[in-house]
């Protein structure tokens, strides 16, 4: 049996040699769209890492032993990573092709289980975490960080990103430059927030031997306060303002403990159980009552 | 019978490190505890950084030899043109860096801060006329100023013209660290006295830092 199917007269190679590599091109175009899924089964406590250098990346805890990434991506010029190695799971975003800046970007789904430890890496975009207990690790450029119920080690580094928290707890450090940070409802034993220029909110409970240390250098630092509260509160605005509502007993050595620079506030509140420290060069610090 | 202070020895101590110790040196070192912890943190900071030296070959990032320079000089420990101790000391960490790669002292960077920053501390804090601390801060300040200026210079002409969000970000924030670090500069110096100025000073050297490295990093479209 012949097997051998005539060409069209018309047909060329030449014209194929033309024709072929166009339309390869045209698959792999920006307008295809493209969507992934993959899960992987995981023990306790498993590591989960993401690398995006673009787009949004929300992650929500669910009550199974399993990791679940949901990726999409509107260019055919990026590819979606995501491996398991042991209990560790790998997402990355990588470049097929040469993709502009706005192009290499991924928007990313991801379940994990609720003890997971996570360490992202957004450049730009968003990134969203919800209920996740174990240590965290975020860092961007310009993407904003939100975080809803999380505990553990946290850990947030931005450059021009804000970031927000929302019933955190367990231990906070975040520093950035020009972000904006707002702590709502905190129950962390352990707080550490700088900004350059951004403000700082913190409403929330300071905890019994609680440490909460804010500083920025300029924007305003506000902090708001229970009755039941209990606090050694030290101040300090090198050019900026103080504004205090909160009724403090001075230290018992206040010579000695007031700043030759700026403008500070030192005392106590109820018996001084947590400490707060709160400095800034150029911005003002308002300690002001919770509604 | 002992004759030398603490900070005579402490001013003696890079011709203690090189094994050339007076008399009188061994005498102090013998019955100070102090002394002696300095001296042991640093030798235990010396085999450390050896051992890295043979373990590890990679080049850290710019960024940990200015914010070791910027902590240094932070805590008043290097101040270049002034013969004290603390200049007498980087001589010293200079040399070490001379004969083992970089990483090695690198690995040992939070040890060298801690022994060096709590045993040399208190000689160097005594001067604190408002003199001293001008001519500090200034020697201090002016290298770390014109080495970041440098790293600038460099990691922008990496990011060239690129008009990408991140690329964007990143300089928006450059321009507001060097505004931000302008306006310490002129608070230490119309103040020179002023710690908390000076401490807001050096973190934003540090920040500037970071964020070059973070440049550099990223490469032309700021990636």
């Amino acid at each position: 049996m012949n097997t051998q199917h005539s060409l069209s007269p018309h047909f060329t190679w030449k014209r194929a040699g033309v024709l072929i590599p166009g339309l390869l091109l045209f698959s792999a175009g920006p307008i295809r769209a493209q969507r992934t899924e993959k899960h992987f089964k995981v023990e306790e406590r498993p590591v989960i890492t993401v690398h995006n250098p673009n787009g949004t990346i929300t992650v929500k805890a669910w009550t199974k032993s399993e990791v679940m990434v949901t990726a999409s991506h509107a260019t055919g010029q990026v590819e979606v990573d995501a491996e398991q190695t042991g209990n560790r799971v790998d997402i990355m975003t990588r470049q097929l092709a040469d993709a502009g800046p706005e192009d290499f970007r991924a928007d990313y789904e991801i379940r994990v289980p609720q003890d997971a430890e996570l360490q992202i890496h957004d450049d730009s975009g968003a990134v969203t975490v919800a209920n996740v207990l174990g240590d965290m690790n975020v860092e961007t450029v310009a993407a904003g960080v939100d975080l809803e119920d999380a505990a553990g080690y946290l850990t947030v580094k931005t450059v021009g990103g804000s970031f927000q928290c929302l019933r955190c707890a367990g231990r906070l450090e975040v520093s950035s430059i020009s972000g904006n940070f707002r702590f709502v409802d905190i129950r962390s034993y352990n707080l550490r927030a700088q900004t350059s220029t951004g403000n700082i909110l913190f409403s929330g409970e300071f905890l019994p031997n609680g440490m909460y240390r804010m500083k920025n250098y300029s924007g305003v630092i506000e902090v708001r306060f229970s009755p039941g509260d209990s606090f050694d509160l030290s101040a300090t605005s090198l050019k900026g303002k103080v504004n205090n509502e909160a009724k403090l007993t001075p230290p018992a050595h206040q010579e000695r403990l007031l700043s030759r620079f700026g403008n500070s506030l030192f005392g106590t509140f109820n018996s001084g159980r947590a400490k707060v420290e709160l400095s800034s060069f150029d911005g003002t610090i308002n300690i002001l009552k919770r509604d | 019978m002992n004759t030398m202070g603490c900070s005579e020895f402490l001013d003696q101590l890079d011709v203690w490190m090189e094994g050339e110790a007076h008399p009188d040196a061994r005498a102090h070192m013998r019955s100070c505890p102090g002394c002696r912890t300095v001296v042991e943190d640093l030798n235990a900071i010396s085999q450390a950084a050896t051992t890295l030296a043979m373990e590890e070959t990679e080049e850290p990032p710019e960024r940990v030899w200015v914010a070791l320079r910027s902590q240094l000089e932070r805590e008043g420990l290097i101040h270049e043109p002034r013969r004290v101790a603390g200049s007498r000391l980087a001589r010293w960490l200079e040399e070490i860096s001379a004969g083992v790669p970089r990483p090695a002292l690198a690995g040992a960077y939070l040890a060298i801060l801690i022994a060096v920053g709590f045993g040399l501390c208190r000689p160097i804090d005594s001067r604190t006329n408002a003199e001293n601390w001008a001519f500090s801060t200034q020697s201090s300040t002016t290298p770390l100023s014109a080495q970041l200026n440098n790293a600038e210079i460099s990691a922008v002409s990496m990011a060239g013209s690129s008009k990408s969000l991140i690329a964007a970000s990143l300089h928006k924030n450059l321009d507001i660290v060097d505004n931000y670090i302008s306006l310490c500069e002129k608070s230490v110096r119309e103040d020179p006295e002023n710690e908390v100025a000076r401490d807001y000073l050096y973190e934003a050297y540090q920040q500037k830092a970071d964020l070059l490295a973070q440049m550099s990093d990223r490469g032309v479209d700021g990636r």
